[in-house]
């Protein structure tokens, strides 16, 4: 007998606004617990929600990036359940209309593409955290009110590794669009999903949901174990429960949460406080005029049009300011591949040393290009280029007058290379006279003591063949 | 400043005459219960006149002392809704209808009493004190706004405001002889009100002249960035384009008890001596407003109220097993019965599988009364409307049980499920009780109740209780 597993995802993202969702509160995290509260946050009687339409206005874009149909007429609804993080004991959420419907997005996995269809995106909020010490029992509210959209797709994946390769295109799209930071350890990003087996063309089995898995690997691993149990047990002719389980990390397990007896009954209602939300023309233009070209495009185009490695392309598209950078880089005339490798190589390297953003770097674009040009025409050395790139950063002055202030062009004069090289012979006498009696080792010593003696700016070719000249 | 409220700026300032208001509301105090705080010494507002701004411009109430209704936020007061699990519950903001009365130089003098979470038609839900009518204090002052009905009565505040969910400003009014205001929804800013049923309720004025009521919504309305409901119109719409010329009213009425039917028949009467055309309308779907009020209020109640859990504030059980079982405690504790019971309808009436039933229903009812309204509002400026069936009932069994009260709001509700603006109107006294007409119109039409209260004026002269006196004044 065969069988057919089906995952889907519901995924909850933080939006990066200034405010929470239907307050001025800071919506940061890490703060002093409960400093960023007000009486709207905390549920206190007689006040209400006023809608952040920045927040909203974030989840319409990736609804739009995920290619969804947006609602013109979107509604606000509670969703009732009592819980000692919930301020007010019911959650603002979207039911009926949410603000994203039917969309789709498209990922690579296994060496290709996959489409995976999205049922639909909806605006909520976040409740505060319970923190548990001992006996006691503490909570934190400076969470709740955070804007959260949650996506929900259809049941199209199959394992952990689908799921896994998923959500790192989609953490990639969030951070694309700058409404996310797509973090899951801190919980900027969260994942739970429902999975099902059922014997091979029998469609969907009983679905089990599947909570707690705090990283993309944790997704992965989850999923794997979940599609084994289920279907070790369908092959011994047991059934699977309906039920909500969770990942344990440290037994590597998904443990039972909740039977389906127990499951909430959320009485969603039309909130009354406020009123639906029907975006004008002006905001859905806006929406689309935010529109990005979406990374996975992005990445086909860099290995079509620039001929970039896989991996270059990858790691250019990890952020999409350095995909900017790299983009406004080649428009200036920098060659694409050098441009690449010299992104993802020392550029990147010198950026996380010193964690400096590379949109605000003092190498802009302009002056990059311009020390490649310099690099590609010759006139200095790659050991050189990497310290103009180094000094560029660190003294905010022009590639240009840096090389000439400092000397720093490649000599090819073969007089003035050839007294370095005299020069160094005569110091190193007795290794000039070992190598002379056979032992070929050495040269490279020489060598290297040349080119120290031009400050490495010899050109190395000429620089060889005058060695070995007064060598023979 | 309307002359009529000019003796009392500056009343709570003047040593001389503060005593003497002291005394004499004290004297009512004891007899009808309507305050649940009472502080002329500290009165809350002074500083919320804008620094600076002339005292002429800023000052149509100018140091007016007036009452809220204790399930409205006014900063320096508590706020208990009349239920012990607000008991000691400061409330650290104000609403946005007493601040804008409070930029205009009022002072809040006290906060009124009131059915526990405004649920209730008698008064006596609070579960803080009693109030009783100053006509008769073996009776109820209405609900759930008596104790402000009841001090303006009195005449221990020139006004005073309520909430109104679904007749909670108008019984009493009607219930103590006085004028009661519920405005159009989103005309006056909710924000400040602990919500009950949030899609029907709102703030509304009781006083004993038009003039006053007038003067405080018009002070009190215009949207508020923090009620996304309220409504921008609010001031534009107030319209004035000549009194209104014709009343409608509702064929086949009944229900009423003998006085309630007597005091009806005379005020349509003088309606018609006023000049208005009388219109007998046909509104079949009026006989669906009830359930359909009570299963929106209720389920909206269910969630309004599932935030009072003693964890963030407000009365705490002693002891606990786990947080969970804190929330029990402190709920089973701090509620009353007649909460507990409209959250656990509210709660049955939203269940998954039985909203088609219930909620869904009740909204598409809601639709069709709101829809009927409005074609009969254009066939007619007002509508006419008995406040309710009986006149003021005694406290306790011998009057009228729960479930008869919730029946009995028949007639008032309305005006909340289709969201338009309604006046009681005090006409007299029958049996040495006061008794009171309803005057509806449509959305954003308040001018046309006062025109008509106007004409009506002269012959209904506002009822005094027995030892009222405004000798504190002079």
């Amino acid at each position: 007998m065969k069988y057919s597993s089906y995952v889907g995802l519901e995924i909850h993202i933080h939006l990066l606004t200034q405010t929470k969702a239907f307050c001025s509160c800071a919506a940061r995290f890490g703060d002093e617990p409960n400093t960023n509260v007000c009486p709207v946050c905390l549920g206190y009687p007689g006040v209400l929600p006023s809608l952040n339409e920045d927040a909203l206005f974030m989840g319409y874009r990736v609804a739009h990036a995920l290619g969804c149909e947006l609602s013109r007429c979107t509604i606000f609804e509670r969703k009732n359940y009592f819980y000692p993080d919930m301020p007010k004991n019911y959650q603002i959420s979207q039911f009926a209309a949410p603000l994203g419907g039917a969309g789709y997005f498209d990922f690579e996995v296994r060496g290709g593409i996959k489409r995976l269809s999205i049922r639909e995106c909806h605006f909520e909020e976040d409740a505060g955290k319970l923190v548990h010490a001992g006996t006691m029992t503490f909570i934190d509210y400076n969470r709740a009110g955070y804007p959260l959209l949650e996506i929900v797709t259809e049941p199209e994946l199959v394992d952990g590794e689908e799921a896994e390769a998923f959500l790192r295109s989609f953490r990639r799209l969030v951070r694309h669009l700058g409404v996310c930071d797509g973090n899951m350890e801190e919980g900027s990003l969260r994942c739970d999903a429902n999975v099902s087996v059922n014997e091979e063309g029998r469609g969907l089995g009983v679905k089990v949901e599947l909570k707690n898995m705090n990283s993309s690997r944790f997704v992965r691993m989850g999923l794997d174990y979940e599609v084994k149990r289920q279907t070790a047990r369908l092959k011994d002719g047991r059934k699977v429960e309906q039920e909500t389980r969770l990942w344990n990390e440290n037994r590597d397990v998904t443990e039972t949460m909740r039977k389906k007896e127990s499951a909430s009954d959320y009485r969603y209602f039309p909130e009354p406080d406020l009123p639906p939300f029907r975006p004008e023309e002006a905001f859905l233009a806006r929406v689309r005029d935010s529109a990005i070209e979406l990374p996975l495009a992005r990445k086909r185009r860099y290995l079509e049009a620039f001929a970039l490695t896989e991996e270059q392309a990858e790691l250019l598209l990890e952020e999409r300011a350095v995909a900017d950078y790299f983009e406004s880089a080649v428009a200036l005339g920098a060659d694409p591949r050098s441009a690449a490798l010299w992104i993802v190589g020392e550029l990147r390297a010198q950026l996380a040393r010193s964690g400096v953003e590379i949109a605000s770097c003092a190498l802009d674009p302009s002056r990059f290009t311009s020390l490649l040009k310099i690099l590609a025409a010759g006139r200095i050395q790659t050991t050189i280029a990497k310290q103009v790139l180094r000094a560029v950063l660190e003294e905010n002055r022009d590639p240009e007058d840096l090389i000439a202030e400092r000397g720093w062009e490649r000599i090819s004069d073969r007089t003035v290379l050839a007294s370095l090289v005299d020069e160094v012979l005569t110091r190193e006498a007795a290794v000039v006279e070992r190598i002379r009696s056979g032992d070929r080792k050495p040269i490279a010593f020489l060598m290297g003591e040349a080119m120290k003696a031009s400050a490495g700016r010899a050109e190395p070719g000429a620089l060889k063949e005058l060695v070995m000249e007064r060598l023979a | 400043m309307l002359d009529e409220l000019r003796p009392w700026s500056g009343l709570l300032s003047d040593r001389k005459r503060r005593p003497g208001y002291e005394a004499y509301a004290a004297d009512w105090e004891g007899r009808i219960g309507a305050f649940l705080q009472f502080a002329p010494e500290r009165p809350a507002g002074a500083d919320a006149a804008p620094a600076g701004a002339s005292l002429d411009a800023r000052g149509d109430f100018l140091g007016v002392p007036f009452a809220v209704k204790d399930n409205i936020a006014v900063e320096g007061f508590r706020m208990t809704c009349g239920s012990r699990i607000l008991e000691n519950f400061r409330v650290p903001y104000t609403a946005t209808c007493v601040r804008r009365l409070q930029g205009r130089g009022a002072l809040v003098v006290g906060k009124t009493n009131l059915d526990e979470f405004a649920m209730g038609s008698s008064c006596d839900n609070s579960a803080l004190g009693r109030s009783s009518n100053p006509y008769d204090p073996v009776r109820v002052t209405g609900g759930s706004s008596g104790g402000s009905a009841a001090a303006v009565a009195a005449g221990v505040v020139p006004f005073a405001l309520g909430t109104d969910t679904g007749g909670s400003v108008r019984q009493p009014a009607s219930f103590c002889g006085v004028y009661g205001l519920k405005p159009s929804y989103g005309a006056v800013s909710r924000f400040g009100l602990a919500a009950y049923a949030s899609s029907l309720e709102g703030a509304g004025v009781l006083a004993r002249s038009v003039d006053i009521v007038e003067a405080v919504f018009r002070s009190m309305c215009g949207e508020d960035p923090l009620d996304q409901t309220s409504a921008a119109s609010g001031r534009s719409l107030l319209a004035e384009d000549g009194p209104p010329r014709s009343v409608g009213l509702i064929k086949g009425l009944g229900g009423l008890d003998a006085e309630a039917e007597a005091a009806y028949r005379d005020a349509l009467r003088a309606l018609e001596d006023s000049g208005l055309r009388l219109v007998e309308l046909d509104l079949p779907l009026l006989d669906y407003v009830l359930p359909a009020y009570y299963t929106i209020a209720t389920a909206e109640a269910s969630a309004n109220l599932a935030r009072y859990t003693g964890i963030a504030y407000g009365r705490r059980a002693a002891e606990a097993e786990n947080p969970a079982d804190l929330v029990r405690r402190s709920r089973t504790e701090g509620f009353g019965d007649e909460v507990k019971l409209r959250i656990l309808l509210g709660t049955f009436v939203l269940r998954s599988g039985f909203q088609d039933r219930y909620y869904l229903k009740a909204q598409e009812i809601r639709r069709a009364i709101r829809d009927e309204l409005a074609e009969a509002l254009r066939r007619v400026d007002l509508i006419a409307l008995p406040v309710f069936p009986t006149l003021a009932f005694p406290h306790g069994d011998t009057g009228m049980d729960q479930f008869q009260q919730k029946m009995a709001d028949k007639f008032t509700c309305t005006a909340n499920v289709a969201g338009l603006p309604a006046l009681a109107v005090p006409t007299g006294l029958s049996k040495g009780l006061p008794t009171g007409i309803q005057l509806m119109a449509a959305a954003f039409r308040e001018d046309r109740l006062f025109a008509c209260a106007r004409s009506l004026a002269p012959l209904y002269p506002v009822p005094e209780p027995p030892s009222f006196s405004q000798e504190f004044l002079k």
